[in-house]
């Protein structure tokens, strides 16, 4: 008798299963046809997205950023509205940031770190410099090797390989921004400063990005992290022993008490317009980043010089928008250049003080 | 290698029986159910907890109790020399078990089936006994997200070098290749949840290396309770009781 | 009571890695200073009524430490920065420094500064280790005694102690090579093609492993390497390529041999050499210091270059004593030291250093890249104890490679059934005579169970005497190419340990089938002469046997049958016959040349129970020994003619080369000494000499004696085809012609001719084997080697029971000087066969206040009120100490 419930209840939960599956499948392929390359920061027209969202959360986590509260036509309204009306759900204006905190030398193992909040935001960058051969190519500079992380503790979905697509497109998202050309024009950061001796010997910079909890605008975050971690950074002076023949590896002398700090003058701020309606928006939350069309990051250096750009999010812009766009965030990187300044000399005064 | 001076004095200027500098704050991710940070020394790591909430997926239902699941991930810049891990490897996998078994011991399950608990923990830095402050980090942040509990499980580890036993060692002291102690109780009950040693070492000595243990463990959790009590009189004050 | 401060170090392994390290400052550091009245005084280990503390840097420390030894200096306060530095410079000085410390006799006391909140100083911006060091040093304790006011009356010269010289830094800052690469193969090839490289098989000293000897065919002479670095990595039988040094450079042996500290030479009490093959070698290239204006042309000098084969083996020894790790767990490198002082220390890991570093291992080589001053290695496996009788005796066989493992199955089913009774067809061969009807007896040692000669002496008729020597017929049951021939082959003898006896054949064969017992009938190989009672041999048969032997007489019974007058019985009348034969007999060798050498052979009285020994003593020779010896020299001798006579070319002989000059070289200069002069010319002239020198004590002849003894090499096996006529000649024996007939149970080589001597007398046909003379020499050569292991061994046995029996008698005896050194001099103890140094200087000192009179051979204080002579007789304390744990040796020390 008991086995028979069993069996019953098993194929019950079995057809269950296979209709899931279907539905699942049909997401998939929906997604697909839709906007195959940018599954980031939910680049799905609106209403597409409704649909999706009511079949079922599953399909959702693989394409939205973040914690992606579940939310209803009207709070999504609201939403829209205040952003229509410059006067967004947690109060602010369209061109204001949450508050920034900054604290360097978190990690004390790392050659230079730094934990930066945006709001909930939370994101730790660190820096460590490894003595290395440089490419054969580039003889007269240094690599830079940018790595995010996200950590499960700030979702659920990073669980397991969860995490690694919007780790990967984090990643590849900053180098564009901070390193330039593969050749290394235009870079933000100084790749020839990290030579030691030309064509042997250089410091590689490992920077270690890690989100430790996510509320919208993590590439903004991890550009500021990786500013305040740079200019935290000290590398050791190298001595270098003369007259090492022309194929030897040199022998170096490693200072313990003589640090290089890093020029970080050069390095750009990254600032991601959110486009949601009509108007776009500075440091959207995980909510505000669900509504949006499309988003443009650009990252500015001290100069008003554009370092790097990247258009994400499936809805098409018109050129003078774009450019408009551009200038409005360069506007904007100024009062972000200047605020995060201001931070990370309070927190390395901190640091010291400590 | 004199890991004890004759002086009596560790490397790092400890006594043999004390342990590092503890630090504990609840509620360090925002976005989660609860989560802590907790610091033995220059260990430092950060738990956090989602849940209990609805199965993600189906087949792992438990229908009389709460799935318990942990994902412990190290950083990349968490130990002195930079690697990169693949995820899931199996020391993680390994840690991972040990901390959803000993929680699972002190998570009243019962009271919630059908529902689902994460804990994540994230190492930030490791300098020895990570094991231990991700089992710490876990109770804060479990408690932090409201889960009922038994009672609270610390845990800390304690080795043997130089003849003399240690409490809380760390990574210099880990990598001697002496034993290492790990233990996990539950403070109130006095049960030990978690055991685990590596290397040999004579039973009479056990039998002292794992009182150290204990003791350490217990220390851990009066420090524990304090703190817990200090984030629940400042939530009662934001409420205004 | 905590305070962490973290501080940042960086080390470098290839990779720059930064490296935080928690530092917790505390305020539970006492200044140990009774006077103190803001510190907990219990602890306080400097007096109170110190009126002053010594604080030191680590200068002072570094340079003045034996100073600090002093019991004069007191109330010092050691700063654990300052022992910190110290341990990164010299460790024997930490280690020094660290026992003054723990002694609790001296008030010495470490102030862990580093940790103390007040008292840490973190480093200033460009400022090196060690000037902070000085700053710490100066500031940091006056600041814990809690009196500031203290702080005023420093000054700081921290810039004005430029003075001190500068301590070198020992800490490697990288891997020095050490060894010269080894040339590549095809290099090697090219090299000896061309004859710039010679090949030849390396051979350490196994006195002085500093120096190697490498035959070179090329050359036609030894080539002599000096010193590890031009061994390059060599092990002793390593088949090398060597590269000879400019002639200029063929001179520098003593600097080498006696400078090369780093493994803290030393000799230790042994047995008295037995010839010259034992005695260190190395005082042969002495004469050179004598003042010889032009050196003889010495031996060509090289060094290795590259090596062909290597002879890596597994070796015994122990660990080098050493602190124990951290955890018992955790991995020990580790300096294993060889009991064969040719091998150099062998580098291992291990993670059971507690268990291993009081335990005789056995250690096989891995590799010795030339970055390393020692080869490393691994463990293998434990024997025991080290110190355990049983122990020990396993190394002596393992060192000496000596088979000691039970016989196998394939072995024993070569036995003939047991219980073996002769059979109608053994007495029906019509190649057996049966001589079970003449009176054969045997003499032996007490006690001996592996009886394997026999003899027999009959009154003729004619007024002649016929002679019989019986010999255990073993190639009746050891039949070529059988696995009991082979491994009999390989084992070539039996090995005489003072508890134990390692056999060549099974124990069934050894003690009962071919042991001439009495009253039982057994087969033998009979040598019979007919001699004239001025014992002139008439005529000499050789054949097969049957025999009975009426009596197993040992030595002392013999003599005692001899010695009493009453008794008229046959066999003692046989016995008193063959010695009046024997005496005459003896006397012809003496006139013809043969040398009466003596050797200071020890016997020992062991316990049954627990096989310790229980009295030693030297090893007393009776004329019954001289009979039996005689007899069995003149079958021999028959043997080696007979079977030279049928198979010239593949005859198994012994010779005993003449001693050259420079081997004699040391004898003479000791009797030049004590003014006796010594003719070495001939063997005759040398054995006459020595028989006039006679001193003022009756043991006098007996020493110079044993000195003569060790200056000869020993006699070898060899193959008759190998050597011309006049090289057959055994210098002792002063015979053209010898072999080894007259011990087939115990000696391989006696089994060969045995086999050779029936063939030759058509019994039976001469083994394949003998046609092939290169088998033949190789089968001579492991003879040889077997031989001279086993003698090894027998001699590391009696070494090792002597030790044990001094362990409990601490004894005063006395003994002879025998060799002048320039510290102390080496003596002989008749008493107990032994031969050790006695130091008159600390050992490490150079001479002190001594020197040595090279001509006279003495060592003299420099004020001459004491001089120590050779061949002098001192009183000694002997007693076995323990200079290292677990190391025990035998201490002489003067009275």
């Amino acid at each position: 008798m008991l086995s028979g419930f069993n069996v019953i209840l098993s194929t019950i939960s079995f057809s269950i299963e296979t209709e899931e599956a279907e539905s699942l499948k049909q997401q998939v392929s929906f997604t697909t046809t839709t906007i195959p390359t940018a599954l980031l920061f939910s680049g799905i027209p609106f209403e597409k997205a409704c649909q999706l969202r009511v079949k079922g959360e599953g399909g959702l986590s693989a394409a939205t950023a973040g914690t992606m509260v579940g939310l209803s036509l009207g709070e999504k309204h609201f939403i829209r509205g205040g952003i229509a009306q410059d006067l967004r759900t947690d109060g602010r204006k369209r061109l204001t940031y949450r508050p920034i905190s900054v604290e360097t030398g978190v990690i004390p193992q790392a050659n230079g770190s730094a934990r930066v909040r945006m709001g909930t935001t939370d994101v730790i960058a660190s820096v460590k410099a490894e003595l290395g051969k440089p490419d054969l190519l580039q003889s007269d500079k240094g690599r830079v090797i940018i790595n995010v992380d996200c950590s499960p503790t700030a979702a659920p979905i990073f669980e397991g390989r969860g995490g690694e697509e919007l780790s990967t497109e984090l990643s590849v998202a900053l180098q564009r921004c901070l390193l330039g050309s593969k050749s290394g024009t235009g870079a933000g950061i100084n790749r020839s400063s990290l030579m030691v001796v030309e064509g042997k010997l250089c410091w590689d910079l490992y920077i270690d990005g890690l989100v430790v909890s996510s509320d919208g605008n993590l590439l903004d975050a991890l550009g500021a992290a990786i500013k305040a971690a740079l200019s935290n950074t000290g590398i050791p002076k190298v001595h270098v022993a003369t007259a090492a023949s022309a194929d030897e590896q040199p022998e170096v002398d490693i200072s313990d008490e003589e640090f290089l700090q890093f020029d970080t003058s050069g390095i750009p701020v990254i600032v991601t317009l959110t486009k949601v309606g009509r108007h776009y928006i500075v440091d959207a939350t995980s909510e505000e980043e669900s509504q949006m069309s499309s988003a443009i990051s650009v990252s500015v250096n001290r100069n008003g010089h554009i370092c790097g750009l990247t258009k994400r999010g499936g809805a098409g812009l018109d050129p003078s928008v774009i450019l408009d766009m551009i200038s409005v965030s360069k506007h904007v990187s100024e009062q972000l250049m200047n605020k995060l300044d201001s931070e990370i000399s309070a927190a390395e005064a901190d640091e010291t003080e400590s | 290698m004199e890991y004890v001076s004759p002086e009596g004095l560790r490397l790092d200027g400890r006594r043999p029986m004390e342990m590092r500098q503890i630090r504990a704050e609840i509620g360090a991710v925002s976005n989660a159910d609860g989560s802590a940070v907790f610091e033995m020394g220059n260990t430092k790591v950060i738990a956090a907890v989602y849940g209990p909430r609805e199965v993600q997926n189906r087949s792992q239902q438990i229908n009389d109790q709460a799935l318990v699941r942990c994902e412990y991930s190290m950083a990349n810049f968490s130990t002195g020399d930079r690697m990169r891990k693949p995820k899931g490897d199996r020391r993680s996998t390994e840690i991972s078990l040990v901390i959803r078994q000993t929680m699972e011991a002190c998570i009243l399950t019962h009271l919630m089936p059908r529902s689902q608990i994460d804990i994540f923990v994230q190492v930030l830095q490791a300098d020895g006994g990570t094991r231990s402050a991700c089992i710490n980090a876990a109770t804060l942040a479990l408690a932090d997200a409201g889960i009922p509990m038994r009672d609270i499980v610390t845990s800390c580890s304690a080795g043997f070098l130089n003849s003399t036993p240690l409490l809380d060692l760390n990574y210099v002291e880990d990598s001697a290749g002496g034993p290492d102690v790990t233990v996990g109780i539950l403070t109130k009950l006095d049960k030990v949840t978690l055991l685990q040693m590596d290397s040999k070492l004579p039973m009479d000595i056990f039998e002292n290396v794992m009182q150290l243990a204990i003791e350490g463990c217990k220390a851990i959790a009066n420090y524990i309770r304090e703190v817990m009590l200090e984030n629940t009189k400042e939530l009662e004050y934001r409420r205004g009781i | 009571m905590l305070q962490s401060k973290s501080f940042v170090r960086k080390t470098k392994q290839g990779k720059v890695i930064k490296v935080v390290r928690e530092h917790y400052l505390r305020d539970d550091i006492y200044c140990g200073a009774s006077i103190c009245n803001v510190c907990d005084s219990s602890v306080a280990r400097l007096s109170s009524s110190a009126s002053k503390i010594l604080i030191f840097d680590t200068n002072v420390v570094l340079n003045q430490i034996d100073l600090l030894e002093n019991p004069a200096i007191d109330d010092v306060v050691v700063l654990s920065v300052v022992l910190e530095e110290v341990k990164n410079k010299n460790l024997s000085v930490y280690n020094r420094m660290r026992a003054l410390c723990s002694n609790s006799l001296r008030k010495f006391f470490v102030f862990s500064n580093e940790h103390h909140k007040d008292t840490y100083v973190k480093a200033m911006v460009g400022e090196s280790p060690n000037d902070r060091n000085d700053r710490e040093t100066v500031e940091s304790y006056v600041k814990s005694l809690g009196q500031p006011e203290l702080l005023d009356l420093l000054v700081q010269p921290s810039s004005e102690d430029v003075a001190m010289e500068e301590v070198e830094d020992l800490r490697p800052s990288k891997k020095k090579i050490i060894y010269s690469e080894h040339k590549p193969m095809s290099e090697i090839t090219l090299g000896l093609h061309r004859g710039i490289y010679h090949q030849g098989k390396l051979r350490i000293n196994r006195y002085n492993p500093f120096e190697a000897y490498v035959g070179s065919e090329s050359i036609g002479d030894e080539i002599i390497i000096y010193g590890r670095a031009n061994m390059n990595r060599a092990f002793d039988g390593d088949i090398v390529a060597v590269e000879l040094l400019p002639q200029d450079q063929w001179h520098e042996e003593k600097s080498l041999s006696i400078a090369d500290d780093e493994d803290e030479e030393e000799e230790g009490v042994h047995l008295v050499p037995n010839s010259a093959d034992d005695a260190p070698r190395n005082k042969i290239s002495s004469s050179g210091s004598t003042g010889d204006p032009n050196p003889a042309p010495c031996r060509p000098s090289g060094r290795i270059v590259g090596i062909i084969k290597r002879n890596w083996n597994s070796y015994c020894g122990s660990l080098d004593p050493m602190p124990m790790p951290a955890s018992s767990g955790g991995v020990a490198h580790a300096l294993f030291v060889s009991k064969d002082r040719r091998i150099p220390k062998i580098r291992i890991q291990t993670r059971q250093l507690g268990n291993l570093l009081d335990k005789r291992i056995i250690v096989t080589v891995d590799s010795w890249d030339c970055l390393s001053r020692y080869p490393s290695g691994h463990y293998v496996r434990t024997i025991g104890e080290i110190g355990d009788r049983d122990t020990e005796s396993e190394v002596v066989l393992i060192e000496n490679s000596i088979d000691s493992r039970p016989f196998s199955v394939q072995v024993l089913a070569c036995l003939p059934p047991l219980p073996w009774s002769l059979s109608t067809v053994d007495l029906e061969n019509p190649n057996r005579k049966d001589l079970r009807h003449i009176r054969v007896f045997s003499v032996d040692p007490p006690g001996c169970k592996d009886i394997d000669d026999a003899l027999h002496c009959t009154a003729l008729p004619n007024g002649n005497f016929e002679v019989g020597v019986h010999i255990a017929d073993v190639t009746n049951f050891v039949h070529p190419g059988t696995p009991l021939d082979d491994e009999a082959s390989q084992r070539g003898t039996s090995v005489y340990l003072v508890e134990r006896r390692i056999d060549m054949l099974p124990k069934p064969l050894t003690e009962d089938i071919c042991s001439l017992r009495s009253d039982v009938e057994r087969l033998a190989f009979s040598v019979i002469w007919e001699m004239t009672p001025e014992a002139e041999i008439i005529s000499t048969r050789y054949t097969k046997s049957v025999i009975k032997s009426c009596a197993a007489l040992s030595y002392v019974e013999a003599q005692a049958r001899m010695d009493d007058s009453r008794l008229m019985d046959p066999l003692t009348t046989d016995l008193r016959n063959m010695n009046m034969l024997a005496k005459i007999m003896r006397l012809r060798r003496i006139e013809r040349g043969a040398l009466t050498l003596a050797s200071a052979e020890v016997k020992f009285q062991i316990d049954t129970e627990t096989h310790d020994p229980l009295d030693i003593g030297m090893y007393q020779i009776r004329e019954a020994n001289q009979m039996v010896e005689e007899f069995m020299l003149a079958a021999n001798v028959s043997v080696a003619e007979k079977i030279l006579k049928h198979f010239p070319q593949c005859s198994l002989l012994r010779r005993h080369p003449s001693p050259t000059k420079e081997m004699l070289e040391p004898l003479l200069r000791t009797a030049a000494a004590i003014g006796i002069s010594l003719d070495v010319s001939s063997s005759k002239a040398l054995a006459d000499s020595l028989d006039r020198a006679v001193g003022d004590d009756p043991y006098f002849n007996k020493l110079i004696r044993i000195l003569a003894t060790r200056c000869m090499t020993q006699a070898v096996y060899f193959c008759s085809g190998d050597l011309s006529p006049p090289e057959f000649l055994h210098y002792g024996l002063a015979s053209p012609l010898y072999t080894h007939f007259t011990s087939p149970i115990r000696r391989y080589a006696d089994v060969i001719v045995h086999r050779l001597l029936a063939a030759a007398l058509g019994i039976s046909k001469l083994p394949p084997i003998f046609q092939d003379r290169p088998q033949l020499t190789s089968i001579a050569d492991n003879l040889n080697y077997r031989h001279r292991n086993a003698q090894m061994a027998s001699r590391a046995s009696v070494e090792l029971h002597t030790l044990i029996y001094f362990r409990k008698r601490p004894t005063d005896t006395e003994a002879r000087i025998v060799k002048i050194r320039s510290n102390g001099f080496i003596v002989f103890v008749p008493k107990y066969g032994i031969e050790g140094p006695v130091y008159l200087t600390e050992k490490g000192e150079k001479g002190g206040d001594w020197y040595v009179d090279e001509v006279q051979q003495k060592v003299k204080k420099m004020d001459g009120s004491i001089s120590y002579s050779i061949l002098q007789t001192v009183r000694i304390h002997m007693e076995v100490v323990e200079p290292k744990p677990n190391r025990p040796k035998l201490q002489l020390t003067l009275i």
